[in-house]
């Protein structure tokens, strides 16, 4: 008798695929909710395992720029993804980053390595973990997204305008709850300031913001696929490119969704010794364009950045 | 000489608490800009409350002339408003950040508006070149600061806003902005 091996499914399995009855807009109830969201947790453990090749860090830097843009957007500021991006990218040392480059800060704060519950936030009100707490408990009784929400309201009640603040702290909860590694920025992408006033005012309210956090997490079932087969085109197309800091230079575009030549790859790449001059870093960029391993994101021809391309 | 003692333990509990209010109020009153909660924390004990003791230093100062607020990300003295007429009325103001010509204010509020922004686009808005002096007494009295550089030929200077800008005109953040539109 052979014992049959357990093999990860491949990217196509059934078991990583989202059900129809998540993807079916459902009832605003709070059973038909939590049950949808349920379901897409669970597709979402196996297509977050490691050898389904996410590059989570990747992953996670590209909603932190999504949510950015949307807790800017909470906050009265309509902003694009190239105004964060180029704000925050092209402040110089010791200037100041302005209102957009802080937010994206802010959210990259959120996932970097030393991101914490207790990272100091402007709202000084708050005891976090009185808030996990509280999330936890709720999330025991109904379920994550209500968790979330129980969090959120609580959040906003002591401080109405910590809305990013709130968000995090959403993350967080929502991170522990389910066993992800980072917290990923899910929970702002899909509020606005009117889903955020009913959900404090009314059930209803609230149950529709649980849906927009169930928009989110089937949003972050798409894009970790997405970017699972994006790196793996990466990896295999990164065999042409020989040199001896190409793999470095590469593991950059799989933590960073906008990479900037300099300084993030030159005078040294990114998290390593290995040296690179301007015009090398540049050269690398554009060859991985060549390549269609890269795309330029803002069509300039001056103070470019680059990404994974789609 | 000794050491600094948060904790004042070898006091009274009543000639405690006055000493950190002291404290806190020696502290706010000898900042040139607001002082945000964490640099007060340690000044007083493990124990003690900051809020606590700032609510009861309001209380002390409600015949005062000035008040205690929070603006800016932290603490700060401000006369009351009441007494705007007086203070102009008065002579010299010497170094306070008060007076702004129309064109200093109407530059100041652009920037507030449409930060980050370049003395190009600044120009763009107001027809004619703003002056680069007027730029630098902007950013003397610490109101504006140099923000991202654009991405265009030559990296341009954007600016910004500060905390000192948002304390000045009495904002807790840029949300609160009046509307332009009502302007």
């Amino acid at each position: 008798m052979n014992i049959v091996a357990s093999r990860s499914p491949g990217a196509d399995h059934p078991s990583l695929v989202l059900p129809s009855f998540v993807l079916k807009p459902g009832e605003l109830s709070a059973g038909a909710l939590a049950h949808r969201a349920g379901g897409t947790l669970a597709i979402l453990h196996g297509v977050l395992a490691p050898e389904q090749g996410v590059p989570l860090p990747l992953l996670a830097s590209r909603l932190a720029l999504r949510a950015a843009v949307a807790s800017l957007r909470l906050e009265g500021r309509t902003r694009t993804e190239t105004d964060l991006r180029d704000a925050f990218h092209f402040t110089r040392p010791g200037d100041a980053l302005g209102p957009d480059g802080d937010a994206l800060a802010f959210w990259r704060a959120a996932i970097g390595p030393k991101a914490s519950p207790k990272t100091p936030v402007l709202e000084a009100d708050v005891d976090p973990s009185e808030a996990l707490t509280l999330g936890q408990t709720i999330a025991a009784q109904s379920g994550p997204l209500a968790g979330c929400v129980a969090l959120i309201q609580h959040y906003l009640d002591i401080a109405p305008r910590a809305e990013r603040e709130a968000c995090r702290l959403s993350d967080i909860l929502l991170a522990r709850l389910v066993g992800w590694p980072l917290p990923f920025p899910v929970t702002a992408l899909y509020l606005t300031k009117s889903v955020l006033r009913d959900a404090q005012t009314s059930d209803a309210g609230a149950l529709k913001l649980q849906a927009r956090l169930l928009d989110s997490l089937i949003d972050l079932h798409r894009l970790a696929r997405d970017f699972a087969r994006r790196a793996a085109a990466a990896q295999a197309m990164s065999r042409k490119l020989r040199a001896k800091t190409s793999d470095p230079a590469l593991a950059v575009f799989l933590r960073e969704e906008a990479v900037v030549p300099v300084p993030m790859l030159s005078p040294r790449i990114a998290g390593t010794k290995t040296p690179m001059t301007d015009r090398a870093a540049r050269r690398f960029c554009d060859r991985l364009v060549s390549l269609g391993v890269a795309t330029e994101l803002t069509g300039r021809s001056s103070f470019r950045l680059y990404g994974l391309a789609p | 000489m000794t050491p600094f003692d948060p904790e004042l333990s070898d006091r009274l509990p009543e000639q405690r608490w006055r000493e950190w209010m002291a404290r806190i109020e020696a502290v706010i009153f000898a900042s040139a800009t607001p002082v945000p909660r964490d640099r007060l924390v340690p000044l007083v004990g493990a124990e003690a409350s900051v809020d606590l003791l700032i609510e009861d230093l309001k209380t002390a100062y409600a015949d005062r002339a000035f008040e205690l607020v929070e603006l800016g990300g932290g603490w700060m003295f401000r006369t009351r408003p009441r007494f705007a007429d007086a203070i102009r009325a008065a002579a010299d103001l010497g170094e306070r950040p008060l007076p702004f010509s129309e064109m200093e204010m109407a530059v100041l509020s652009a920037i507030a508006y449409h930060q980050p922004i370049d003395r190009a686009a600044l120009a763009d808005l107001f027809g004619k070149p703003i002056s680069p002096d007027l730029i630098s007494r902007l950013r003397h009295r610490d109101l504006i600061a140099n923000g991202p550089r654009a991405p265009r030929r030559g990296a341009p200077q954007t600016f910004v806003t500060t905390e000192t800008f948002l304390a000045t005109f009495d904002l807790q953040s840029l949300r609160d902005l009046p509307d332009p539109a009502e302007q």
